[in-house]
């Protein structure tokens, strides 16, 4: 067969080029650790690539407002468990106060120290977070949860509870309200708190153990209500940590299904690069060997 | 007699010149594009009758041809066009791909950004900070909108370019193949002789313009070659060249269209029909890849503006007020490039729900109420604020009143059934008894309430785009897989059509092209063949002298 001489320099040039050409993607590859360069590489890893990337930066944010939560409900419960002491406080003083020997003046020191304990509880119900919003008041975090009236506190707030996103379908309650911490369970504890401070405050014992008698079973009442709003913030700390354990677990498969649709094999690709390397190297060099074959050299 | 031998040598001597001639053309012409190797057809000139028989008058030339054969020099045609069109969308195409390819300047990290924006203004609707970064990641979607359909507009523009300089280059092509008609028609009517050369140039500027565009070459009679393309549109007839021009699209003044000239102004030459080359590859890509790129672009971006908005106008600023809209939809004619973002305002996202629910404070049983929730669509209902007021008659039937509601009494009660009313919907569970009461009333103040950003934030992953069957990344990832796709099967298109090309032109070549070993070889010959033709002539000298040296 005749073989056209500019055929022969041209087949060998593309031949030559391609071969480069591949060299360079390999090289490319490595060099970035990308198996998928471009989404024509992998039409469908490309893509599937692209739905893990948002489930995991999902997944990721879903840990960042689990962080919110707990700090939200850890906020919550540094106030409660303070409430929980003055209250147990506030039991031992009416213990006290039922002291019959104590005089109307020594009943009276206890009134005025239950009305710092009183101011010290609208304090803790008016709690605000790093941000300046109060806790307890519902959805209106800008408006103080409960203001003094001439017998307890009123409520300002509304019965909303501020939830957060913590997984894809679940969203957890990081509020409760003042009204169902302080008003529920069948007691206003301020109103007790109030009514207390007046018996005290009131001379003689007309009363007074029947109202002491009232005072602490309503206190009672109102610390079995903090416990169970503090347990319930407590279960849903434990819930939050166990979201998180998952939350890890399924951050660490998406980056595992990344790695395998988008990372490089690097043994795979460094052979294929040595692979083409010589199979280039040859190319090259017959053709330097072939091109110099000429009936030219013997004239 | 030594005339007669002298005569012969003298032919022989003549035939060996042309012979080597024409091997030195072919061997100087080795690298030219589009030469075909040319040979003398030899012949033994016609005899004489002496009596004694037939004596031989030596040699003569009769023609110098190309070898070319009509047949494969159209396949290679052919196969160029062809691969030609798939290089030139391929090479289009590749920069889509590449764009959608850098993990940084695709859409899906912007819409992930923005999302977790989102999230965390529903962890903290009352912070302005948080606010602020929503509205910044919101930003930055919108400027990834504009920079894509940017890039997209840009491509079009240097896709218009292309076609206006190809479009000069087949009318350039087109002036010359009527000139070498007429040059060819001339020199060979002339001559008698076929013009190598020039039919060399011809049949190459015919393969040159099947880069642009396919072609259909018809031969004519004379050895005109008439070219027409698209529908057959006439490019070149005998030695007239027609042009192709180009005019704005009628339907859309950015786009550039190929056109003829006709004498009532120029006439639009259907893209579907000018196919192959370089033109027509660009041509299709418009039509087939950019176009619908760009249009599922902007549908994407109406279509989250929409939706984003709709479930926004459901939702209460931080100042107490009906959410307005958070972007500004872009019109289907602007695109993707007008999709911006509205709000500027961090107070105005509508992270809270409008209305708020409660038991009221005397309720005696443990009956609840939902949070409550504003139903969709937009415009919300115009009572929806208004205060409505549940009171139970019984533990089975209450009383709704509040305006809008059209205070309707004995209502059957079923716990858990949602209840809508003023255009919000709750739900009330339990036990109630007779004197229970629950109230529906305005969120003002709501501040900490974060009910709307997380319907907002749940739009990221809900299916709400085309007919509710796709989500925002899914019909991102569309796109991403078309592209990737057609990138694919362009890229082994391509290189099967080089292939394609590659084994006919081997063809051609095999057939026409010169091999400099063979034409080393005819060079001896014709030296060779010269130097007899010399000791002939010397002989035939020789033997003159001996007639001459009779008379001495």
């Amino acid at each position: 067969m005749r073989i056209s001489t500019l055929n022969m320099f041209e087949t060998a040039g593309t031949r030559i080029s391609d071969l480069q050409s591949g060299l360079a993607r390999t090289q490319q590859q490595i060099a970035s650790g990308r198996r998928l360069l471009v989404p024509s590489d992998d039409p469908a890893g490309t893509v599937r690539a692209l739905e893990i990337t948002q489930s995991q930066s999902l997944n990721t944010q879903y840990g960042v407002n689990r962080q919110q939560a707990k700090s939200a409900l850890g906020s919550m419960e540094g106030a409660l468990s303070s409430v929980t002491s003055l209250l147990v406080d506030v039991k031992t003083s009416v213990i006290a106060a039922s002291n019959g020997s104590l005089s109307d003046s020594e009943r009276g020191f206890i009134a005025t120290e239950l009305r710092g304990r009183f101011d010290e509880l609208l304090g803790l119900a008016n709690t605000r977070d790093g941000l300046g919003n109060y806790l307890f008041s519902g959805f209106q975090t800008a408006t103080p949860a409960f203001v003094q009236t001439p017998t307890g506190a009123l409520y300002q707030g509304d019965q909303g509870n501020r939830l957060v996103q913590v997984d894809a379908t679940r969203q957890i309650a990081i509020s409760s309200t003042g009204k169902s911490i302080f008003q529920g369970g069948g007691q206003d504890v301020f109103q007790t708190l109030n009514d207390l401070i007046v018996l005290l405050q009131t001379p003689g014992t007309a009363g007074l153990s029947a109202g002491l008698a009232t005072a602490g079973s309503n206190l009672d009442l109102a610390l079995d209500n903090v416990l169970t709003v503090r347990a319930a913030g407590g279960t849903r700390l434990q819930e939050l940590d166990a979201l998180d354990n998952t939350g890890e677990d399924r951050n660490i498969q998406y980056s595992q299904s990344l790695s395998e649709l988008q990372d490089l094999d690097y043994a795979h690709a460094l052979t294929q690069l040595t692979q083409q390397q010589t199979t280039l190297e040859a190319a090259q060099r017959s053709f330097a060997k072939t091109a110099s074959l000429s009936l030219f050299n013997f004239l | 007699m030594a005339t007669n031998i002298l005569s012969i040598g003298q032919s022989a001597l003549a035939a060996a010149q042309v012979g080597l001639s024409t091997t030195g053309h072919n061997i100087a012409n080795a690298a030219t594009p589009g030469y075909n190797r040319q040979v003398i057809v030899q012949s033994a000139a016609q005899a004489q009758n002496f009596g004694f028989g037939f004596l031989g008058q030596g040699t003569e030339i009769s023609t110098v041809k190309r070898v070319y054969s009509e047949f494969l020099g159209t396949q290679v045609r052919s196969a160029q066009t062809t691969k030609s069109g798939l290089d030139s969308y391929y090479s289009q195409i590749k920069q889509l791909d590449n764009l959608l390819g850098d993990p940084a300047s695709g859409l899906s990290p912007a819409i992930q950004s923005f999302f977790s924006g989102v999230q965390e203004l529903s962890s903290n609707p009352a912070s302005i900070p948080t606010r602020q970064a929503a509205l910044s990641s919101a930003e930055s979607l919108a400027s990834r909108f504009q920079s894509m359909a940017g890039r997209f507009q840009e491509m079009g523009q240097g896709i218009n370019t292309q076609i206006t300089s190809s479009v000069g280059v087949i009318n350039s092509y087109a002036t010359q193949i009527a000139q070498l008609n007429d040059a060819i028609g001339r020199t060979q009517g002339t001559s008698g002789q076929p013009a190598n050369d020039l039919n060399d140039q011809r049949d190459q500027l015919i393969l040159d313009l099947n880069k642009e565009i396919k072609t259909t070459v018809v031969k004519q009679g004379n050895g005109d070659y008439n070219v027409f393309v698209g529908n057959g549109q006439p490019l070149v007839v005998g030695v007239t060249a027609s042009s192709l021009t180009t005019i704005a699209s009628p339907t859309n003044p950015q786009k550039i269209e190929v056109a003829y000239p006709t004498p009532s102004g120029p006439v639009l030459v259907g893209g579907a029909s000018l196919v192959g080359g370089k033109l027509g590859g660009l041509l299709a890509f418009r039509s087939q890849t950019l176009e619908p790129t760009q249009a599922a672009l902007d549908t994407l971006a109406i279509g989250i503006a929409t939706t984003f908005n709709a479930q926004h106008r459901l939702g209460q600023d931080l100042n107490s007020n009906p959410g307005g809209d958070f972007f500004t939809v872009p019109s289907a004619t602007v695109g993707a490039s007008g999709f911006a973002v509205t709000i500027t305002d961090p107070r105005l996202i509508a992270a809270a729900a409008p209305i708020r629910t409660a038991a009221a404070s005397s309720n005696t049983s443990t009956a609840t109420i939902s949070a409550g929730s504003v139903n969709a669509p937009p415009p919300p209902n115009v009572n929806l604020t208004q205060p409505v007021r549940i009171t139970f008659t019984s533990a089975t039937t209450f009383d709704v009143t509040g305006t809008g509601t059209g205070n309707p009494t004995g209502v059957t009660y079923t716990p858990g059934a949602t209840l809508t009313y003023n255009g919000w919907s709750a739900t009330i569970s339990g036990t109630p008894i007779t004197g229970d009461s629950f109230n529906i009333t305005a969120n003002t103040g709501g501040v900490g309430d974060s009910r709307n950003a997380l319907l907002l934030g749940a739009l990221q992953t809900a299916n709400v785009l085309n007919g509710g069957t796709t989500s925002y990344q899914g019909a991102y990832s569309q796109i991403v897989a078309q592209i990737g796709s057609k990138t694919r099967e362009l890229d082994a298109t391509s290189s099967a059509a080089g292939k394609l090309l590659s084994e006919a032109t081997l063809s051609l070549q095999t057939e026409s092209g010169v091999n400099l070993d063979e034409e080393a070889t005819n060079l001896l010959r014709y030296q060779q063949a010269y130097q007899a033709a010399g000791k002939v002539m010397q002989i035939a000298s020789q033997m003159f002298d001996v007639l001459l040296s009779l008379g001495r």
